[in-house]
């Protein structure tokens, strides 16, 4: 399969190498990856009064669709569990925002400010159990492209 | 009949008629029937079947993308929900897309735009219950003329020229039917906000079109009393109702002393939201319907509640009753009859049957005789257990098919709680002990802080089939039914508070707000503001998870096929690549599992001369394969993997078939996550 890899593909490929063992042909995205000044979202990355902050505006905002527990229902995506973590792990947290800064809330998107989308992603990710640090998530596309979405802490068990 | 104008804001969006691809005159006769896919589910027996073979096993995986189509743009904003099936008629390619609900017209060999066509419906499409751009359209042709018809998200029927993209002057209101009006019942608190629509595909047969009724999520409505989803025929060259069948009964009508102290005047929904079938040589109508209000709590709905979760055979020319089966009696469970019940001529035990297949949530797959409505294979009348939320009313018994076996979960018992690993289990059954749970129509309870948190379930919500339902092949008798089988449920309900809700009960968890839940899309302005959140003191979730992997074990989502000559499983499968958290997980380590298939529910199949195929609902990063999904070909006699197709993002919206210039093709919808909607049509590489 590895002929159908497409350029923007590639691209990602970059953010994602890290937590994988892939075979022969990839060894060069991976030396890329590692002298990238990337992180993981596993990295302490947002901080927990941000999160709490993200909390009060994803309960007015979001809850509604997405649910208290962030399970979804019907036709709104889970923000938690198996689901999503497929959906995001490989990307960026720069992805992430970006998807909620186009849509959400799905009535009047582009009705938060970016500091609270920030903060709504600090929320999600204190909810999944991502740790929590001493410097809060930018609110800046560019900054969250830096910090990888990984749904398993590659450095478990090391 | 009474005719208003639609919406006075509403207008036409725009056409864009590129280029003249239709000869003049007569619409070709001759065309090979089933080399093309005129409509939703192939063709009004829900089948989902094309007998092409141009695709087959061994060149599977030379199949190459043919033409692409992002739908961001047919919209005000990207969609990453799509969820259509394309038509392809007479050589043009027909869909429903992006967020405006546009239809578009294609080349099918190049993916070419002929032409657009989209409705903007200002506030009355802004607070529909269901938006974003469906699940398809219908097609519609006297040999001379053609037409596509469509619902718009805020409930309008659009009847287009095939040709041009135009509306047909001469049909409904210059080309639409307000759907909100002549319903029998006066669609409340107005038109423009008045909770009613639709998502999927209309379906035409011998000149009438068939539409029912979609509303809201049904876990936690604000009202006992809602709008009620009634079905209704209309004319497909005029757009005049010809007839209309109540699905909760009017009084005096059958049915209606199912619904004990008069709660028929009151109740809502119980719609048929998704695919309806039809045998245009009987001339019947088959109805999958839906749960009454609400989904997990009837207390206010006493009795049987025909026809809620009933299947329902009407009359083609009358929309009279001919027979009915009720599949679970006073809903309580969200076990909406969720897709197109399938034809099926079958011979069991030596006998001829025309028959009708419902593929369900629960994983029966229920069997009648489609003339009659007798079990082919008898049901059970089973005791269930009898709950004790306070005002409810409970039906002691369920009927339970005898054949053939359910094909996916539909309970939770101590051998589906997962066990990877000693700890992983007992840190499973830790999680569990915070529920109730049973075998099927294990009923709801109240959630207590302290525990049981609510009745687990598996197979209710979003378990087994659901709407993109099952496929069938004709000739073997074999069915194809995809079905999430661990997608978990906890049911919880919680005391609404006044301000919430005038129900009793609605679905809820203890410690958590009780909020009412909305389905995607709807209008975040209209609702009423919610009483502020001062935090709860103790919070009574329990995610369903150990550290990420499912709560109940693999397989996790299932294709299998069953014999309908004689109601028995021939193989079932695992479908999907083990999701990456699974198959990463440093707690799993060295053991070998093997495939676990995937927690997704809305996954169609496809079946051709040789093959079914169906897409990955998830996204995974292999060894074999970068960040995407899969589309999988299996061998139809033997569920063999055969071949696997990459796409960038999971499978949306079912696959479908044709050919066209000697070419076959397969076109599915794929969104979700960061990837916005995309049609991709796959096709083998030229010959050289």
């Amino acid at each position: 399969m590895k002929s159908t890899l497409s350029l923007g593909v590639g691209i990602y490929l970059v953010a994602i190498a890290a937590p994988y063992s892939m075979p022969g042909a990839t060894v060069t995205v991976e030396q890329a990856a590692a002298s990238s000044e990337s992180r993981s979202v596993w990295e302490r990355v947002y901080t927990e009064e941000q999160a709490k902050r993200g909390e009060t505006v994803y309960r007015k905002e979001c809850a509604s669709c997405h649910g208290d527990t962030l399970v979804g229902g019907g036709g709104a995506a889970p923000l938690t569990g198996g689901t999503f973590l497929s959906n995001w792990n490989g990307l960026t947290l720069g992805d992430l925002f970006d998807r909620i800064r186009k849509t959400m809330p799905q009535g009047t998107p582009g009705k938060l400010t970016k500091q609270q989308d920030a903060d709504v992603l600090a929320y999600v990710l204190s909810f999944n159990k991502f740790p929590a640090g001493k410097t809060e998530l930018s609110r800046q596309t560019e900054f969250l492209k830096e910090i990888r979405f990984e749904a398993t802490n590659p450095n478990a068990n090391k | 009949m009474r005719q208003r104008s639609a919406k006075s804001g509403s207008r036409l969006l725009f056409v864009v008629f590129v280029s003249g691809l239709w000869a003049e005159g007569a619409v070709a006769q001759d065309r090979p029937k089933d080399s093309e896919w005129p409509s939703y589910a192939a063709d009004l027996a829900g089948t989902r079947y094309r007998p092409l073979d141009q695709i087959k096993a061994s060149n599977f995986n030379d199949v190459e993308i043919a033409w692409r189509i992002k739908t961001d743009n047919f919209g005000n904003r990207p969609e990453y929900k799509l969820e259509g099936t394309p038509l392809m008629v007479n050589g043009v390619l027909y869909a429903t897309a992006g967020s405006r609900r546009a239809v578009i017209a294609l080349d099918p060999a190049t993916g070419e735009l002929l032409w657009i066509h989209g409705e903007h419906e200002g506030a009355r499409g802004a607070a529909a219950p269901r938006q974003l751009s469906g699940r398809g359209l219908a097609y519609w042709s006297d040999g001379k003329e053609e037409r596509i018809l469509y619902v718009t998200p805020g409930y309008q029927l659009i009847c287009l020229d095939a040709k041009t993209g135009m509306r047909v002057p001469s049909f409904g209101n210059k080309g639409a039917l307000d759907l909100k009006l002549d319903d029998d019942q006066e669609i409340f608190p107005d038109l423009t906000t008045g909770e009613i629509g639709i998502q999927s595909a209309p379906v035409v047969a011998k000149d009438t079109v068939i539409i029912g009724a979609a509303f809201r999520e049904g876990m936690t409505p604000k009202s006992m009393r809602n709008n009620k989803g009634y079905v209704r025929g209309f004319d497909v060259r005029t757009g005049k109702r010809l007839w209309i069948f109540h699905t909760i009964p009017k009084k005096g009508e059958f049915g209606y002393d199912t619904w004990l102290n008069g709660s028929a005047e009151y109740t809502g929904n119980t719609g048929v939201w998704t695919q309806i079938t039809v045998d245009e040589q009987l001339g019947l109508v088959y109805l999958p319907v839906e749960s009454p209000t609400n989904d997990f709590y009837g207390g206010h709905r006493p009795g049987n509640n025909l026809f809620g979760e009933t299947l329902v055979c009407v009359d083609l020319k009358t929309g009279q009753r001919k027979w009915h089966f009720q599949l679970v009696h006073h809903p309580l469970w969200d076990m909406d009859i969720s897709s197109a019940p399938i034809l099926t001529d079958i011979v069991a035990d030596g006998k001829p049957i025309k028959a009708v297949a419902q593929p369900t949530k629960q994983g029966f797959l229920y069997v009648f005789d489609r003339v009659t409505g007798k079990p082919v294979w008898p049901f059970e009348e089973r005791k269930v257990e009898v709950g004790s939320v306070p005002g409810e009313w409970y039906s002691p018994t369920q009927p339970i098919p005898s054949k053939p076996p359910a094909y996916s979960r539909n309970g939770v018992l101590e051998e589906d709680i997962v066990d990877f690993t000693p700890q992983i289990h007992e840190q499973a059954k830790a999680i569990a002990a915070k529920y109730h749970w049973g075998p099927v129509y294990t009923p709801p309870i109240e959630s207590k802080i302290d525990g049981p948190l609510g009745t687990l379930t598996v197979g209710t919500a979003s378990g087994g089939t659901n709407w993109p339902g099952g496929s069938y092949d004709p000739e073997t008798h074999i069915a194809y039914l995809y079905a999430c089988n661990a997608c978990a449920e906890p049911i919880g309900l919680v005391r609404a508070p006044k301000e919430i809700s005038d129900m009793n009960y609605i679905a809820g968890t203890a410690g958590e707000e009780v909020k009412i839940l909305r389905g995607p899309g709807e209008n975040a302005g209209a609702d009423a503001p919610m009483p502020s959140k001062k935090g709860p003191a103790k919070s009574g979730y329990v995610p369903l998870n150990v550290d990420g992997l499912p709560l109940l074990k693999p397989p996790y989502g299932t294709i299998t096929a069953i014999n309908l000559d004689k109601g028995e499983i021939v193989w079932q499968i695992a479908h999907g690549e083990t999701p990456d958290v699974v198959r990463n997980h440093p707690a799993l380590k060295g053991l070998n599992i093997p495939r676990t298939g995937q927690e997704t529910y809305n996954v169609g199949t496809l079946v051709t001369k040789t093959l079914v195929i169906a897409g990955e609902g998830q996204i995974t990063t292999t060894s074999e394969h970068p960040r995407g999904a899969m589309l999988r070909a299996y061998d139809k006699k033997t569920g063999k993997e055969v071949g696997a197709v990459y796409m960038p993002a999971p499978q949306t919206g079912s696959p479908m078939t044709y050919m066209l210039n000697g070419k076959q093709y397969i076109v599915v919808a794929v969104s979700g996550g960061a990837y916005s909607g995309e049609y991709i049509a796959y096709t083998l590489p030229s010959a050289e």
